[in-house]
């Protein structure tokens, strides 16, 4: 470790700019201060990971009108409940006598339905494919105990076609730290094409930092190379969990999708099939993202187009306390851990 | 996104684990992967994501010697 | 018995509460005066503060709402420097809440009071329309024994800082039970007056003291770099953190530094004292698993570092929101 270690801090060839694509990485990076340990000539840029941050005001506005709706509640995970949408987020919902509940898992609305039958239970579906498995158990569950008072207000998002979109618009990134844990679901085969077809290493990483900095040893010494490497073989194969993609396509089925700032990017992200639409909270849609500061630039900063300094509003109109857009709401967005970290 | 954690199934009843986190009992649903009690598992928002084979493979002498080979 | 309006009223329903519950737990001599104002003896420099409580559950492992009353408020006069002395309170009771549970809560008070060595010198009680929920609010006053002098200002390069013990106990106690996950973890809710004296009186050069509750020691410690206008740099692997604990943050990405205690403090003592005060409190009662966290070190004024287990360095911010639960 030794070894890798001091290649990272001594690292003097080309500049090298990484992006970590999962904010579980980037919350990780800033926690174990990694950008203090390695060169300066090794960049480590946030990319679109985070799934509050890539949220669309328009998802938030529905959220939050639903919640407002007599004999219906909203239930989410704590995150979301920070975010704004174009004039209100859940929590000032919550404030206004909006019903919004906050849960640790999405199977806890099972328990939340049967206890209260007359009232809908709409949970607030966001996520990636690690999280998407979870939303079809919960389906299964649902349909198997008979409950009719749930639904989902989908907001699923797919890795590769963001991933591809990122490399298509913006280019200059010369590797990627994989997300290990969408990757436990999809494996790590998923990304072989677009390490292709861009000529750029993946390296499937864990969370701990030491498995962090050995992925960034790893796409270092890769650079170049349209190879895929897995470090995280302990949870992650290259096919994945099967299971659970059988399980997810059963429900889900791809779609367009709205992300914050870059617009509905073709085939990145999943919807409820038509056969399970009972389940549907109005999620289709909501595409449109209007409503948050006119010179805000989460899209930029998803993308790795521009660092978060590079926003006019960052730190100044936008800081943690008064947060303009969803990057700086989720402790796991760029803006939000450049801003406590104050990394540059 | 996606915080998950490694524990340990205490027991197993109808599709529902109990998993253990350095002490802490939490049910999680063991419906994405078949679990036995005993078994290390990975837990995301209440569910078993995978069971985590020997946890030595990520051991990282043992990465880095895979990273010189390919390079 | 169910609290209802009528034990708010002012009349014999309330009279009889507060004689049946509050009176007979408390019982002193300057309370059963049963006059409108404590007259009680005192000189020197005092030292007064007021809390207010308000937790869910009301009873929790490791402690209650009575006990949390009482802790609170006698560890912010040790803080101080202060000898606690005297304790008010005042319950606001919602209709609905057990007087079972009052009494629970009051013999609890009254045992901790004990512990601590202060006396409640007077109370006050009134009833809410609601569902069933207690808070209580407790002042305290304490004398600062002459000489004495600590102050979040007075926080001085080199400095060592250490901390009581166990970070996050009380927090994750509190959110285990709200949110049904099992563990062993009871709160650590305890008045610290025997750890904080023996500093005192085995000669240790305290500078800053406080008590690590809401917001846990990255509050702190960031309030004792900003009054002291200082940079402290805490080692991640000599925070105290209980197995237990670490496991319950890791499962809903909770940052102990960050979680609330009721008995854990952290002292900012000079450099050469330091070993000594490590020591003192971990003979002290309570105080068993206390550590040298960190020291204050040149650097940027206003600042808490931590230096990670990788030889990195990052920023621990104030807390900003409210801590929830993170999933993603």
């Amino acid at each position: 470790m030794l070894k890798v270690q001091e290649f990272l801090k001594q690292y003097d060839g080309e500049p090298m700019r990484i992006m970590e694509v999962c904010g579980t990485h980037t919350a990780a990076i800033s926690h174990s201060g990694i950008p203090s340990v390695i060169s300066p000539k090794i960049r480590l840029i946030s990319g679109p990971g985070c799934p509050v941050c890539v949220t669309v005001t328009s998802y938030i506005d529905r959220l939050v009108s639903l919640s407002m709706e007599p004999g219906c509640a909203v239930v989410s995970f704590g995150d979301l409940l920070r975010v704004k949408g174009s004039a209100r987020s859940l929590n000032d919902a919550r404030a206004l006598g909006g019903q919004v509940r906050m849960v640790y898992s999405p199977m806890d609305v099972l328990k939340l339905a049967a206890a209260e039958p007359e009232k809908t239970f709409v949970f607030a579906a966001v996520g990636f494919e690690t999280t998407a498995p979870v939303y079809a158990l919960l389906l299964g569950e649902a349909v198997r105990a008979g409950l009719e008072n749930i639904r989902l207000l989908t907001s699923l998002k797919t890795m590769p076609p963001v991933i591809d979109w990122v490399c298509a618009h913006q280019g200059g990134i010369d590797g990627f730290l994989a997300p290990g844990h969408v990757s436990v679901i999809t494996g790590s085969d998923l990304f072989e094409p677009l390490a292709r077809k861009y000529s750029i290493p993946f390296a499937v990483s864990g969370f701990e930092p030491e498995q962090i900095l050995i992925s960034l040893y790893a796409l270092v010494r890769l650079r170049g190379r349209g190879v895929v490497k897995n470090l995280y073989p302990s949870v992650v194969t290259a096919r994945g969990n099967v299971q659970a993609q059988r399980l997810v396509s059963r429900y889900f089925e791809p779609c367009g999708a709205a992300w914050r700032g870059m617009g509905v990017i073709p085939n990145s992200g999943i919807r409820l099939r038509p056969e399970f639409a009972r389940f549907d909270a109005g999620s289709a849609e909501l595409t449109q993202d209007r409503g948050f500061h006119s010179a805000c630039r989460c899209g930029q900063v998803l993308t790795g187009a521009i660092s978060p300094h590079e926003c006019p509003l960052f730190g100044r109109a936008c800081a943690p306390q008064t947060p303009q857009g969803a990057c700086m709401v989720s402790t796991e967005g760029s803006c939000y851990q450049y801003y406590v970290n104050r990394r540059d | 996104m996606c915080v998950a954690m490694p524990g340990k199934v205490i027991r197993l009843d109808s599709g529902v684990a109990e998993v253990d986190f350095s002490g802490n009992r939490v049910r999680a649903q063991a419906g994405l992967v078949a679990v036995k009690p005993g078994d290390y598992v990975l837990v995301h928002a209440g569910c078993i994501l995978q069971v985590i084979s020997k946890q030595d493979r990520d051991s990282l002498a043992d990465l880095f010697e895979e990273i010189e080979e390919l390079c | 018995m169910k609290i209802t309006m009528a034990h708010g009223s002012g009349g014999k329903a309330t009279s009889e509460l507060i004689s049946r519950i509050f009176a007979a737990n408390f019982k002193n001599p300057v309370l059963s005066a049963m006059e409108d104002a404590a007259v009680v003896p005192g000189a020197g420099t005092l030292a007064v503060t007021t809390d207010s409580f308000v937790v869910t559950p009301l009873f929790f492992p490791g402690g209650d709402i009575g006990r949390l009353s009482v802790c609170g408020t006698v560890n912010d006069l040790l803080m101080s420097g202060a000898v606690p002395q005297y304790l008010t309170c005042g319950f606001i009771i919602e209709e609905g809440a057990e007087s079972d549970d009052l009494e629970r809560m009051a013999r609890s008070m009254a045992e901790t009071a004990r512990e601590a060595g202060v006396t409640i010198v007077a109370g006050d009680t009134k009833v809410v329309e609601g569902g069933g929920g207690v808070y209580i609010n407790t002042s305290g006053v304490g004398f600062v024994p002459p000489g004495r002098r600590v102050s979040a200002s007075l926080c001085r390069e080199g400095d060592a800082v250490l901390v009581s013990g166990y970070l996050g106990e009380h927090h994750a106690a509190v959110l285990s039970a709200r949110m049904g996950i099992e563990n062993r973890i009871r709160s650590d809710c305890a008045p610290l007056g025997e750890a904080v004296e023996s500093l005192f009186q085995n000669g240790v050069r305290v500078h800053a003291l406080r008590d690590a509750t809401r917001g846990g020691l990255a509050t702190v410690l960031n309030e004792f770099a900003a009054a002291s206008g200082c940079c402290i740099a805490l080692r991640e692997e000599s925070l105290p953190v209980s197995a237990p604990v670490s496991g319950f943050c890791g499962i809903l990405g909770l940052d102990p530094l960050y979680m609330g205690n009721e008995g854990k403090f952290a002292a900012v003592v000079d450099r050469e004292d330091a070993e000594k005060a490590l020591a003192v409190l971990k003979a002290s009662q309570y105080g068993e698993n206390a550590a040298v966290v960190g020291s204050v070190v040149p650097g940027e004024a206003g600042t808490l570092l931590v230096r990670t287990s990788i030889g990195g360095t990052r920023i621990v911010p104030e807390l900003y929101g409210e801590g929830l639960p993170r999933i993603c």
